[in-house]
């Protein structure tokens, strides 16, 4: 087991009022809050600041962490001596161990179990709702799709203490869902204690990352090059779609950014989407002397000034 | 609930199939009427129906509630910094959504 020095995760002394570990912890999370930030590692640390301010902040929890001295460093190989707690009564409500709360191994030996054991059940409360995301590629949206999904389910054994258990569900994702859309699974999430039902699971829908699309909703985003000849002259030319190639009509004289819509090519449903098709021109490469050649002859042949509007200017 | 054991469950587009009352927000989310009372006060959460006995959310409902509830626990905000940290939070994903339609994400 691994220290976890909570001063230094909060960069606050050791000595600090607990006003100042309370700014400490809301400006980190702010920074670090997954909802809000972008970064990758985010969640890792708005969990490790989480877990030092649960700590930290309970004067009685401080103090009992403060007696193991100040002379372990954060990844230091680590066994809490016997007996560290002596003397202590952990009786923050709002503390730890909540179901599913993701702390580290160094917290659950120290406060984990405990407040594990006052986890306790209602005789007859129905079963939590359980939440979890789902990633499913975008293809799964136009068929339909069937997915097995694994969940890790903090549950009580019968000592009383949190224990992880796996489960896996196979799930019908309904052709048409989108992300950010939730499926409701009824009866799938926390047991029920004595007569009562079950939760509910919800998942949440996330897609994949595609290389080649984007989504926006129930619109999908396309680019498409284009040869310059064919964006001046028009074209017929064959794209990708997640159902399946089509043939789509460039007219003549298109220009790059022109955006060409598919209609109902988009994430299908009672209100289909829309397939947006972004023309963009590539440039063939001129490395040879008869590729240059054909651009100066193009050169010759168009009376062309790219840079008309800038003329004037500077006069 | 075994280890491994393999059930093909059908679930409801919440978004689509269903709408939640209030009961059922708060046992999604796991919070009391009192906490979704302000913010449907404060307009982060936008119901259908004129009393609590009668609100229906929708699945955005959802999604803005467990955020909503994150955001006030973790950041310690009050209902009105709930809503503008949300309100915000929505001008950027549209924001983001504009740049990706133009390939710029």
């Amino acid at each position: 087991m691994k220290f976890q020095d909570y001063y230094e995760t909060l960069g606050v002394p050791r000595g600090a009022t607990q006003d100042e570990i309370k700014h400490a912890y809301r400006k980190l999370a702010r920074k670090f809050h997954p909802d809000v930030s972008k970064d990758a590692d985010a969640e890792a640390r708005f969990k490790e600041v989480g877990e030092a301010y649960a700590v930290l902040k309970d004067p009685e929890k401080r103090a009992a962490y403060d007696q193991m001295g100040s002379q372990w460093k954060t990844g230091q190989d680590f066994q809490p001596p016997p007996g560290w707690d002596a003397g202590f009564e952990f009786s923050g409500a709002d503390f730890g161990a909540a179901p599913g709360a993701d702390h580290s191994d160094f917290f659950e030996a120290l406060f984990g179990r405990r407040a594990s054991a006052r986890h306790e059940a209602h005789a007859h409360a129905r079963g939590q709702d359980h939440h979890a995301k789902v990633l499913i590629d975008l293809a799964d949206a136009y068929h339909g799709a069937r997915r097995a999904i694994s969940l890790r389910m903090p549950q009580l054994d019968a000592q009383g203490h949190l224990t992880l258990q796996e489960r896996t569900l196979d799930v019908n994702i309904p052709k048409g869902v989108r992300a950010g859309q939730h499926l409701r699974l009824a009866g799938q999430g926390g047991p029920g204690h004595g007569s009562a039902a079950a939760g509910d699971l919800y998942l949440e829908i996330d897609f994949n990352p595609d290389s080649l699309f984007r989504v926006d909703g129930r619109d999908i985003y396309l680019d498409l090059p284009l040869a310059p000849w064919e964006a001046a002259l028009g074209a017929v030319v064959t794209a990708p779609t997640p159902a399946g190639e089509v043939q789509v009509t460039v007219p003549p004289g298109s220009s790059g950014g022109r955006k060409l819509r598919l209609k109902g090519r988009g994430i299908p449903g009672a209100q289909a989407g829309d397939l947006y098709v972004v023309l963009s021109i590539s440039l063939p490469p001129a490395d040879n002397e008869a590729d240059r050649d054909a651009y100066r002859a193009m050169a010759k042949a168009f009376d062309f000034n790219p840079r008309a509007p800038h003329e004037g200017v500077n006069p | 609930m075994k280890q491994g054991k393999v059930t093909l469950v059908q679930g409801s587009v919440v978004e689509e199939q269903l709408q939640l009352s209030l009961l059922e927000l708060c046992q999604a989310c796991c919070i009391g009427e009192d906490h979704v009372k302000v913010w449907v006060l404060e307009g982060v959460l936008q119901p259908v129906g004129e009393t609590p006995e009668h609100w229906r959310f929708g699945g955005e409902s959802l999604r803005r509630a467990r955020l909503a509830l994150s955001l006030s626990r973790d950041l310690e905000l009050n209902p009105p910094g709930v809503a503008l940290a949300l309100d915000l939070l929505d001008e950027i994903a549209e924001l983001r959504a504009r740049l990706q339609r133009i390939g710029g994400a």
